[in-house]
């Protein structure tokens, strides 16, 4: 555990040394929540129409009609608050787009730079060296889902209508920001890593990293198309699903990870 | 790599030469426990480095790489701070301190590793490889590119090392340092052509001679010593270089026979041919 601490350490150290590597991140984050405050107010601002009265998103009023902690909402609030819900799936991905730059490096990286072969000189176990390049990734972009989060929610309750934000306080929209999101950016930055482990090029691993991206991106569309919906169990499944995986993923990358490969062929 | 069965012993140097591609390298890191040799053993203080002991076995080595290989946006004590507690040291930053006073860069621990010359820089990454006092320290290239005055210290940093009963094996191109510091040496190309001391290698390769300087023209006396029985005599100027077989024994015969026929003898001495020779010397042999 001291190890892997001890590199971890290392990693975010590298990290606030060069902060451009987040700022991607917090771009992309920052334009990603716009949208959803372009389509549930400004758009209906300046058209003048209210988005309640529209048939497409009668599947809002629905969903919501019946809810006991939106019970009550006036229909354009329930409206906003089902757009701000559905976009928090999209919102949750951001950071982990940007974190995936710091996993794609993790270990090419210190190929490229020639500082892997002291590590790998150290008694620190390929286990402990996974883990800790992982969490380097994870730990960023946690804070900033967080941070990201707290902005969004800010955001809903200063410029959408009254109670809308209550959308974002519910179980299920917690369980996407704070659960199925970091599960799936685990998931992402460990296959980041894992690639990293096994290509000279960092661009590699970035892409193949980014491919998590496109089960959220269908399950965000199915969900809006109103095809798909995130239930309890639903989630809890898709939970279950992410810790397996997420424990594959540790297996695969130690099967991947050939000390010997990495030494040898790296130019 | 092909049958490299050699023992090293407490407090010897030991030299790795070799032509680039030689194996040296791959031969430094299969010691250090990074490679696993695809037969036979390396065995450490007795116990085997395998793939399940190596992660314990590496915390008795040092490994010094043939570039520093320090992260560049860390400061020095960052640096050595991480591997100081990757080694698990009790009291990390205590044993920082004291190697940054041990290596001279007390005054740069607060610099960022890429503000640092190359001299610095191996000056970190030798600081790093003994942090954790390793019994076996394993030096790929240690003086490559540096100046003459940090080559120097590394060199007697390798001599202390040796009086401190560790065990050492380094890699080196250059030939009149490990000439200078190594206990033995051995020649490798994928395996070994030679493995030896380096007297003993020159002696088995060229034969032992003893240089004679006169006070006259030396080609007078090269018939004096051919009459003696002697077949190889060089003279040259003011010396004669006689190769013998057996240096004791011949040594006072040849100064006899001299100064009896008026010879004013200056010095005698052991000829040493430079370990250059010797390489070379094996270099041009066929694989």
């Amino acid at each position: 555990m001291s190890r892997m601490l001890a590199l971890l350490g290392k990693e975010l150290s590298e990290l606030r040394r060069n902060p451009a590597l987040v700022v991607p991140a917090v771009i992309a984050g920052g334009l990603s929540m716009l949208l959803p405050f372009i389509v549930a107010i400004i758009v209906p601002a300046a058209t003048g129409e209210r988005l309640s009265e529209s048939s497409d998103l009668e599947i809002a009023l629905e969903m919501y009609g019946d809810h006991p902690a939106l019970r009550g909402l006036d229909p354009e609030a329930a409206v906003q608050a089902w757009i701000f819900q559905q976009f928090l799936v999209l919102l949750v991905l951001t950071p982990v787009a940007g974190a995936m730059s710091v996993a794609a490096y993790s270990i090419v990286g210190e190929k490229q730079a020639r500082t892997l072969e002291p590590l790998l000189a150290t008694p620190l176990t390929t286990f402990e060296l996974l883990v800790a390049k992982v969490c380097g990734a994870f730990v960023p972009a946690l804070v900033l889902t967080a941070a990201t989060f707290l902005v969004y929610a800010g955001g809903v309750m200063m410029f959408a209508q009254p109670g809308a934000v209550r959308a974002l306080l519910l179980p299920r929209s917690l369980a996407v920001t704070f659960v199925l999101g970091p599960l799936a950016a685990l998931a992402a930055l460990q296959l980041a890593v894992c690639v990293s482990s096994r290509v000279n090029d960092a661009r590699s691993a970035q892409q193949i990293g980014a491919l998590v991206v496109l089960p959220v991106t269908a399950a965000f569309i199915l969900q809006i198309t109103g095809m798909f919906q995130l239930t309890g169990p639903v989630m809890a499944a898709a939970a279950l699903v992410l810790v397996g995986v997420n424990a594959a993923l540790m297996l695969l990358g130690i099967r991947l990870f050939q000390r010997e490969s990495i030494l040898t062929r790296w130019k | 790599m092909d049958d490299l069965s050699f023992a090293l012993e407490a407090g010897e140097i030991f030299a790795l030469l070799g032509p680039n591609g030689a194996g040296k390298t791959t031969t430094l890191r299969m010691l250090a426990g990074l490679i696993e040799p695809t037969s036979g053993f390396i065995r450490v203080g007795g116990q085997v480095l395998s793939r399940h002991a190596a992660p314990r076995l590496r915390g008795r080595i040092g490994l010094l790489t043939e570039t520093p290989g320090l992260w560049e946006r860390l400061t020095v004590r960052q640096n050595l701070l991480v591997y100081a507690r990757l080694y698990r040291l009790s009291d990390a930053a205590a044993a920082v301190d004291e190697a940054l006073e041990a290596f001279g860069l007390r005054d740069r621990g607060r610099d960022a590793a890429v503000e640092l010359s190359k001299g610095l820089k191996q000056r970190v990454a030798l600081a790093r490889t003994l942090l954790h006092r390793p019994d076996i320290v394993l030096l790929d290239e240690p003086t490559a590119g540096l100046d003459p005055e940090s080559a120097r210290d590394v060199r007697e940093l390798v001599r202390r090392l040796r009086s401190e009963r560790r065990t050492i094996v380094i890699s080196s191109h250059n030939l009149d340092e490990v000439e200078r510091i190594a206990d033995r040496v051995g020649v490798m190309r994928a395996r070994f052509l030679a493995l030896d001391t380096p007297a003993a290698l020159h002696a088995r390769l060229f034969g032992a001679r003893v240089r004679v300087s006169l006070r006259q023209p030396a080609a007078a006396f090269a018939d004096v010593l051919a009459r003696a029985g002697f077949a190889d005599i060089q003279a040259q100027d003011r010396m004669l270089s006689i190769a013998v077989d057996d240096e004791e024994g011949a040594t006072p015969t040849i100064v006899r026979r001299l100064v009896e026929s008026g010879a004013e003898i200056v010095s005698v001495i052991r000829e040493q041919a430079r370990l250059e020779d010797v390489y070379l010397r094996l270099m041009e042999r066929r694989p």
